[in-house]
């Protein structure tokens, strides 16, 4: 009777991680492309937060089954906190006819 | 921990570094931690949980982004409904607030996870499925009621 195979290493929990990594980044990148349309200056901020994110999503592929440091993944909430408020800030302050920016402005 | 021992090397040492996982949750296992006989004693866990635990909190933060971006859709894009002044204001800001109460309410989630698998507890019950599902209902109700007002006037 042949003897046991020696089991493979666990990888695949690493390399679904930094797939998930990787949608997150892309998740950004594609949220500020779509605020650059309506804000550029807010989009571009968002724009440039998915690089970190992304730098991120690299350095994760290289750590094995190591995870992620607590300070990355705050930084992932930092950003998406940020995104929201210059959401709100365009949404409120923008250009559309009925945001409280124009109504502040025609009073 | 029931995954810990099907053949599977331990979680420590395959960490290295100051910056893992082993940072999550409460204090370490070290001597300065040596507190009162009735803390719990931590160890690290399958390494496999840790990273479940930090693809469970991207995903909630991609559901927040989604929020987010779909409350600016509704207020940027959408025409303004007849008859109802503020309707898509009234829609796109709550899901604006929910994306960034949701994405912090992930962080702490995530971390009251790790520090029960560190401590060899049952999981703590997350407050983020019931807090989205409320969240989206009340918004879909509202959005009834602003789509049949605007088209009654």
């Amino acid at each position: 009777m042949a003897p046991a195979a020696p089991q493979p290493p666990v990888t695949d929990p690493a390399d679904r991680t930094r797939l998930a990594w990787t949608r997150t980044a892309v998740g950004f990148a594609a949220i500020g492309g779509a605020m650059l349309k309506v804000s550029p200056i807010a989009g571009g901020v968002v724009l440039l937060l998915s690089l970190p994110i992304w730098l991120i999503a690299r350095r994760t592929s290289g750590a094995g089954l190591a995870g992620s440091s607590p300070r990355d993944l705050r930084l992932v909430t930092v950003t998406v906190v940020i995104v929201a408020v210059a959401a709100l800030v365009v949404v409120i302050f923008g250009r559309s006819p009925d945001s409280l920016g124009q109504l502040l402005r025609g009073r | 921990m029931t995954a810990a021992g099907d053949g599977h090397e331990p979680s420590h040492d395959r960490r290295g570094g100051e910056t893992g996982p082993a940072e999550m949750g409460a204090a370490s296992t070290g001597a300065a931690s040596a507190g009162p006989a009735t803390e719990p004693v931590e160890t690290e866990p399958d390494p496999r949980f840790t990273l479940a635990n930090e693809r469970t909190f991207l995903a909630w933060s991609r559901t927040a982004l989604a929020l987010v971006a779909a409350g600016l859709g509704i207020v940027q894009l959408l025409p303004p409904f007849p008859g109802v002044p503020f309707g898509r204001h009234v829609l796109g800001v709550p899901l604006i607030v929910l994306g960034a109460v949701l994405a912090v309410a992930a962080y702490t989630d995530m971390m009251r996870n790790q520090r029960a698998l560190r401590r060899s507890e049952p999981l703590p019950r997350s407050v983020l499925p019931r807090l989205l599902a409320g969240t989206i209902g009340a918004v879909a109700t509202v959005a009834a009621v602003v789509v049949l007002l605007s088209a009654t006037r």
